[in-house]
């Protein structure tokens, strides 16, 4: 039951929140923890994507009426499709367009960072005067 | 806004009731965080209590100057001889042992008078304020499963309860117990003297529950205070300092059914004064639609407004220079003739027809009879 108009609320909430982190450093960045914030930056934003514990996504929206609704799904074969999937049930089920993007980052950050590890980068086998010079090395630390 | 907003009542199984209240009135006064702030500053300060240093601090001494003429400071210095305190310096605050600066008087103005309307604007201010679910949020309390802002418990059931058992239980079904954990894990031991002060802890402000005295008895006071951050209040005494602590608005509040019929008598609404408080009315907002992205885009303002002058063409600002006797399309942009120059090859063309013709003779001489 909240009818505050946005501006107001930005104005009540613009120096001091639960959710803001100020640092002094980086030019005294203002940061957001607010789940709902898509780009972690203190500033007017709705929807949010948080991390779910099985590894998928969990698309946190805001409902009208009250409280949040969280829908956790497995990630796509393909990014592709999740990102059509978040666009399909935000902007295009009536939450703010201009998150969209923002959105689709979020999710494409949270994918990536799922993604394995790719193979380990081989050790490398030095030939010639390199070589020699590491093998030479390797037996003065012998010594 | 000629609907009333209907809240739905939960039983304390956390079930939602049959019945429905209408939003109180006072839930609609205008949030001013800047009237909040400083009635809670001037209130917090009345509960100070006086303190200053002894009068007779760093004056004990019957310490006299020396005058100029013995290579020391004209501070004023013991007298005597036979200990070391005899010769030192006295009084000056800059002085071991001497007074303070400007020594602390318990004649301090310790108390702000606060005006009584501020207050109560205040006061109305921070009711309306918890009713916002993003502000309860952004205080910091943890309400994602609690089942409405605000939450109005039923009077009925809420009326029986006298075991703090019983209040826990509540609070776990209404979705409030999260906020309770948050506080028994805020608990931190306080900096300072404050320890031995019977300060020792501090930790966060959980729910408030607000109850009425006349019919929801005494007990729920007690069955909830052992709960850490849990505070109740009876709603004919609505306290700044527990409906904003801090001066930060937003606090999660329970009320009890009654309570939230009884705000209406309490502050009044927007036709009728209220009837506990003489001659007060609620404050009214400056505006009545806050949300000025609503009254932008209205079809009453949009439909006064004339066209954008001009296309919505942006112009680059500081872009690179071309050479235009390089560059074709700025060629033509300049000298549009170029085009139809080039096309037609006429810069390629030589004379067709070899040397001109020299003129005739006649030609002279009529130029130069005359």
């Amino acid at each position: 039951m909240s009818t505050t108009p946005s501006d107001l609320l930005w104005e009540l909430t613009r120096n001091n929140t639960s959710y803001l982190v100020k640092r002094k450093t980086n030019g005294g960045v203002r940061l957001s923890r607010d789940p709902l914030n898509l780009r972690n930056v203190h500033s007017r934003k709705a929807i949010g994507l948080v991390p779910s514990e099985k590894g998928g996504i969990a698309l946190l929206t805001k409902k009208k009426t009250g409280y949040t609704n969280t829908a956790a799904y497995k990630p796509s074969k393909t990014s592709r499709k999740s990102y059509l999937h978040i666009a399909n049930s935000t902007t295009k089920k009536g939450y703010r367009s201009d998150l969209r993007e923002d959105a689709i980052a979020r999710a494409s950050a949270l994918i990536k960072s799922y993604r394995k590890p790719v193979k380990p980068t081989k050790e490398s086998k030095p030939r010639g005067s390199k070589a020699k010079a590491a093998q030479a090395a390797s037996s003065s630390a012998d010594l | 806004m000629t609907s009333v907003a209907q809240i739905q009542v939960f039983a304390t199984d956390g079930k939602a009731t049959d019945a429905q209240l209408a939003l109180p009135d006072v839930f609609k006064s205008p949030i001013r965080s800047d009237i909040v702030q400083t009635v809670h500053a001037g209130m917090a300060k009345n509960k100070r209590q006086a303190y200053a240093v002894s009068v007779k601090a760093g004056h004990q001494t019957s310490a006299e100057s020396w005058g100029t003429g013995r290579a020391v400071a004209r501070i004023p210095r013991v007298s005597g001889g036979g200990t070391h305190r005899a010769g030192q310096a006295a009084f000056g605050n800059m002085c071991r042992s001497g007074r303070m600066f400007a020594p602390t008087k318990v004649w301090r103005r310790w108390h702000v008078k606060i005006n009584l309307n501020q207050k109560r604007f205040a006061t109305a201010s921070a009711i309306a304020a918890s009713a916002s679910q993003p502000l309860v949020l952004s205080r910091g309390h943890r309400i994602s499963s609690t089942p409405s802002i605000p939450l109005v418990l039923n009077t009925e059931s809420l009326a029986t309860v006298a075991k703090t058992r019983e209040a826990a239980a509540i609070l776990k079904a209404v979705g409030a117990y999260s906020d309770v954990v948050k506080v028994s894990k805020s608990k931190k031991l306080r900096a300072g003297k404050g320890k031995l002060r019977g300060r020792r802890h501090r930790q966060r402000r959980g729910p408030l529950v607000i109850y009425d005295p006349a019919t929801d008895g005494k007990t729920i006071s007690k069955a909830f205070r052992n709960i850490p951050g849990v505070e109740t209040c009876p709603v004919s005494a609505l306290n700044l300092l527990q409906l904003a602590p801090g001066g930060h608005l937003g606090r999660f509040v329970i009320w009890s059914s009654d309570a939230f019929k009884a705000l209406d008598s309490i502050y009044g609404t927007s036709t009728s004064p209220s009837t506990v408080k003489k001659e007060y009315s609620l404050p009214s907002a400056q505006v009545t639609n806050a949300d000025i992205g609503r009254i932008i885009n209205s079809s009453e303002i949009q439909s006064v407004l004339r066209a954008v002058k001009g296309s919505a063409k942006s112009k680059r600002a500081g872009g690179q220079k071309k050479n235009p006797l390089t560059n074709k399309q700025v060629l033509v942009r300049l000298n549009p003739y170029a085009k139809g120059y080039a096309a037609a090859k006429l810069g390629q063309t030589k004379y067709q027809d070899g040397k001109p013709e020299r003129a005739p003779a006649v030609f002279s001489e009529t130029l130069k009879s005359s």
